[in-house]
């Protein structure tokens, strides 16, 4: 479920920069003197990424190595499980076993962003990993106030840790890792540190969940997050087709109906069922079955109550959990009441990728466009972080870009986001961090548009760059572009002057 | 008899050493002005905050006013002018105000009776030209006169209070000791009133001066009712310095010109027919240079906004020559005044409660800069978007028919808002099948719901808020009032 921004929690994970560890705990009753693991330590396995993070500052740039350790733990034959964020970006990945310092490269199989898991496999499956028993993902949600134990490498020492706690609370939280997402999530306080990412979360000899994100200890006490055992199945059966696809969205927005004056207004029995549809997006899965105003009863044969929870398995949940379970392609039905009465509809689940302007990016090379030490290039989250771009019109644009679905009009929002200073653009300064609305008289839709029609001479003397909203447009002389072009690439480096995605 | 003559003979002494030979002097020219202010509490519009009291220094001129800045008499509640030496007070009241000039005139509020004999009102120096010495007066705490030096050496545009609106400064250089509990102190030059220091920088002991050839701007205007105010020309403009830019909109390299990227719909130059893209190279037969200023036969080079707020009058005629796709043009624009409320946001606020309407606990208000400001210095970052995005984007709002933007500012829990508590910043589009131009047309729009149930249509959240009237009528009249001590549920004013 793609969570918008105003409904986003002000969650202060951080995965890199956890406080020390706590003091081991003493385990001290006597029937926990032999492990219940065993064998099974071998299953679970030290990860080791080498990272290449882009500057979206220096777009033509190549990549700057950086790096990580996390965990991972095998599921199949040659098949390990762990984050995406272990893995994210990855030039090369390693991993080790137990007691065997030894590196055995591996490669990602199926990467999942929006749910931050992934799948790896040894480039070479040798004998190292031949006599390791996968471990058994259970079909079970644990329940509260259940033990669990958190197997991995966290920082500390370089063998493996085990930490245990008990579940605490069955929510929805907000993946950091892609910044946009919720998903279900199972709070544990067992500790959960650096380098524990992507390592297993057991009950009995089960495995639960993935450990993989918590508030630092300034924020909240003994407070780690693991992904459950519905959206690992999820991402195993999604891959099953030998890729993954995404998550689908109902991209709608909802409001409770707790005032009387609601129901009231609605014909509506007072019997606590239904919410407010506030918003539909025209292309999005329930495009042709909902409007605004109506209240929605039911989701795939589910009852929906008036704040929009839903009653699955004897728990209550958010009604995003009935689309979480399912892919796009799938069919919804739906209950609405509309003009006072019941009526039933049918959606097919689509994805929603307006809603990724706002999420973090990986595994991409940046898209830009130099043109006279001028730099285009597409809006999207990182480049907003990048260059903390503060002018008001382009925070619209990044803000309200699924909501007010301007990503009808602009498959790409172009942005001038730097100048490579030259003599050609020494007056243009001022007017970096601006929208790019037309392009001698052609409006940009897309970073190609704007490569389109910078390519293509005009038949005037000047080319004339309009910004959104900004009366002084940005005019090159003609003749002293190609000139200018070259000066700037050598002088500052780039061995091309763009990089459109193909 | 005997005892009238003997009262007559006491009193003269008194009288005579004191008026006979003053000489503009600290003490016989400058009083301290003491302000107890209190403003409207933007986020709970039916109180006042807390009351805040400050001491400023005042010039005396002609007639018994004083001469404060409009800075140091916002929303005044209590005002006292004090005599330094003597400590002897008198209650005093606004007479007149000028937020963007930031200048007020403060009079006795009744009979001053003997409180300004011995004082002599100054006179004001409008002919001062860079390159004087000046002297800042104050008092120390006891009543002693101080007198700080300072050199007046370079004139600019800057802003006097409000953020946005630049006018004539002086700028001089020298220490000027905090003896006053302000840097608002009035400005001598031979024995006249140069002007009112506004802004001073310890740092580098640079002092900006509102000088008095915009306070006597100010006086004039006040003396004739009804107070005009500053005209405006609604314009914004760039630079023409770069040269491809030049040769784009064909004008010589000698022509200098500034280029119009935006013009305000239905103001000054609107109304002259003045447009986006063409280059105003002269104002009033003054050459406009690339970056828009002109050479001012007094102060030099200086920004040509002075020709357009500083110089001219409500109903006056610009002249201006004009570069329009390569061909000049003669174009006059009569200049007309946009008052604080004739814009969608007002720029400020003062001495009037804001406009608010209050329907079952759910608190409708007109967008106002102050109500931004609530966010901090960095309201822009920080207030509700759609909120700044509508004070940036005005005319779009103008066009569309509203008047003021009325918004949901937020709501108090009562038993008519069960369900609502969280909202706020919400922009309000229409109320019971009506349009919402202003809050009067709210006001009207609540009187008539359908079957008992308000509809209040929203551009975001709920979209649709539906209240009960009779709930909402009945916390109106009891639990709002005894709750949260609202007296008022409405402040259309």
């Amino acid at each position: 479920m793609f969570c918008p921004s105003f409904l986003r929690p002000a969650l202060l994970v951080c995965l890199t920069a956890i406080a020390p560890p706590p003091a081991l705990r003493a385990q001290d009753s006597a029937d926990e003197k032999t492990s219940s693991l065993g064998k099974q330590y071998e299953s679970i396995v030290n990860v080791e990424c080498s990272a290449l993070r882009v500057d979206y500052r220096t777009p033509w740039n190549a990549a700057t190595p950086s790096g990580g350790t996390g965990t991972a733990f095998l599921i199949g034959p040659n098949l390990f499980m762990t984050n995406a964020h272990v893995v994210s970006d990855a030039s090369r990945i390693t991993i080790k076993k137990v007691g065997d310092s030894t590196p055995h490269r591996a490669r990602v199989k199926f990467i999942a962003h929006d749910c931050d898991l992934a799948l790896l496999e040894l480039e070479t499956p040798g004998p190292a990993f031949a006599k390791a028993i996968p471990l058994t993902i259970s079909t079970e949600i644990p329940k509260l106030d259940t033990t669990v134990k958190v197997v991995g490498y966290p920082i500390g020492g370089e063998r493996i840790s085990v930490t245990r706690g008990v579940v605490s609370r069955v929510d929805y939280q907000e993946f950091s890792h892609s910044g946009v997402d919720q998903h279900l999530a199972i709070q544990i306080d067992a500790a959960i540190n650096p380098g524990n990412s992507g390592g297993p979360v057991i009950q009995g000899t089960n495995v639960v969940g993935v450990a993989f994100q918590g508030y630092s200890g300034d924020v909240a006490q003994n407070t780690g997050y693991m992904i459950p055992t519905p959206v690992m199945r999820r991402f195993l059966k999604d891959v099953e087709d030998g890729k993954y696809d995404h998550y689908g969205e109902l991209a709608i927005q909802h409001y409770p109906i707790l005032n009387p004056a609601q129901r009231k207004a609605l014909n509506l029995p007072d019997n606590d069922t239904g919410v407010m549809i506030t918003a539909v997006d025209s292309t999005g899965t329930c495009a042709n079955a909902l409007k605004v105003g109506d209240v929605l009863l039911e989701l795939d044969g589910y009852h929906v109550d008036s704040t929009g929870s839903i009653d699955i398995d004897g728990e209550q949940t958010e009604m995003a959990e009935v689309v979480e379970r399912k892919f796009v392609g799938d069919k919804l039905k739906l209950k609405v009441w509309r003009d006072a009465r019941e009526q039933e509809f049918e959606a097919t689940l689509k994805a929603f990728p307006a809603y990724l302007m706002a999420a973090n990016q990986y595994e991409k090379q940046p898209e830009f466009l130099m043109h006279a030490g001028l730099v285009f290039q597409p809006l999207d989250h990182e480049l907003m972080g990048a260059f903390s771009l503060t002018n008001l019109r382009t925070r619209y644009y990044y803000d309200y870009y699924a909501q007010d679905e301007l990503y009808k009009e602009l498959p790409e929002v172009v942005v001038l986001t730097s100048i490579l200073p030259d003599a050609i653009n020494t007056w243009l300064r001022d007017y970096t961090g601006q929208v790019v609305g037309e392009i001698n008289g052609v409006k940009i839709k897309s970073l190609k548009d704007a490569a389109d029609a910078l390519d293509k001479q005009p038949d005037s003397t000047h080319v004339v760059i309009k910004l959104a909203g900004e009366g002084r447009p940005i005019v090159l002389e003609k003749q002293l572009i190609a000139a200018a072009q070259e000066r700037i690439s050598r002088k500052y480096g780039l061995t091309s002057d763009r990089y459109l995605a193909p | 008899m005997k005892l009238r003559f003997l009262l007559t003979a006491l009193l003269l002494p008194l009288a005579l050493p004191a008026g006979a030979e003053a000489a503009p002097a600290p003490e016989t020219s400058i009083l301290r002005v003491n302000i107890t202010s209190q403003g409207y509490n933007f986020a709970l519009p039916w109180q006042k905050q807390r009351p805040n009291t400050r001491r400023g220094l005042g010039a005396l001129l002609a007639g018994n006013r004083v001469l404060v800045t409009a800075e140091l008499a916002q929303d005044a509640n209590y005002i006292e002018l004090e005599q330094a030496a003597s400590g002897k007070r008198i209650t005093a009241k606004v007479e007149a105000v000028d937020y963007e000039l930031n200048l007020a005139t403060v009079i006795p509020d009744g009979d001053p009776g003997t409180f300004f004999q011995g004082m002599e009102a100054l006179e004001l120096d409008t002919t001062l030209r860079p390159k004087a010495t000046l002297d800042v007066w104050q008092f120390e705490n006891n009543g002693a006169p101080v007198t700080s030096s300072v050199e007046f050496n370079r004139v600019d545009l800057a802003p006097y209070f409000l953020e946005d609106q630049f006018f004539l400064i002086f700028q001089a250089n020298g220490a000027v000791q905090y003896r006053s509990g302000t840097f608002t102190l009035p400005v001598i030059h031979q024995g006249k009133l140069a002007g009112m220091l506004v802004r001073y920088n310890s740092r580098d002991q640079v002092s900006d001066i509102l000088p008095a050839i915009m306070v006597e701007r100010f006086i004039r205007d006040a003396a004739t009712a009804p107070y005009e105010g500053l005209p405006g020309i609604g314009i914004r403009t760039a630079s023409t310095l770069d040269p491809q830019l030049r040769s784009w909109l064909k004008l010589s390299e000698e022509d200098g010109g500034i280029l119009i990227t935006d013009v305000t719909p239905g103001f000054s130059a609107a109304s002259a027919g003045l447009k986006e893209g063409d280059v105003i190279t002269e104002m009033n037969g003054f050459k406009i240079d690339g970056r828009g200023s002109y050479q001012d036969p007094d102060y030099g080079l200086l920004g040509s906004g002075h020709l357009v707020r500083g110089k001219a009058n409500v109903g006056d005629t610009i002249k201006l020559k004009i570069i329009r796709d390569g061909q000049p043009l003669d174009l006059n624009v009569i200049m007309l005044r946009k008052q604080a409320q004739d814009y969608l946001v007002d720029p400020y606020v003062f001495d009037r409660q804001p406009r608010y309407l209050i329907l079952g606990g759910v608190l409708f208000q007109e967008l106002t800069l102050p109500f931004l400001q609530l966010a901090g210095k960095e309201w822009r970052d920080r207030a509700s978007f759609r909120l700044v995005y509508a004070q940036a984007n005005q005319d779009d709002f103008l066009k569309a028919g509203r008047k003021k933007l009325v918004f949901i500012s937020g709501v108090l829990p009562a038993p008519c808002t069960i369900g609502y508590e969280r909202m706020s910043g919400l922009v309000v589009n229409q109320v019971n099948g009506k349009d919402i131009t202003d809050l009067a047309s709210l006001a009207e729009a609540v009187k008539t719901p359908t079957d008992g149930i308000h509809r209040i249509d929203v551009q975001d959240g709920p979209r649709t808020i539906y209240l009960d009237d009779a709930q909402a009528k009945q916390d109106n009249a009891e639990f709002l009032p005894s709750r949260y001590r609202i007296k008022a549920m409405e402040n259309l004013k």
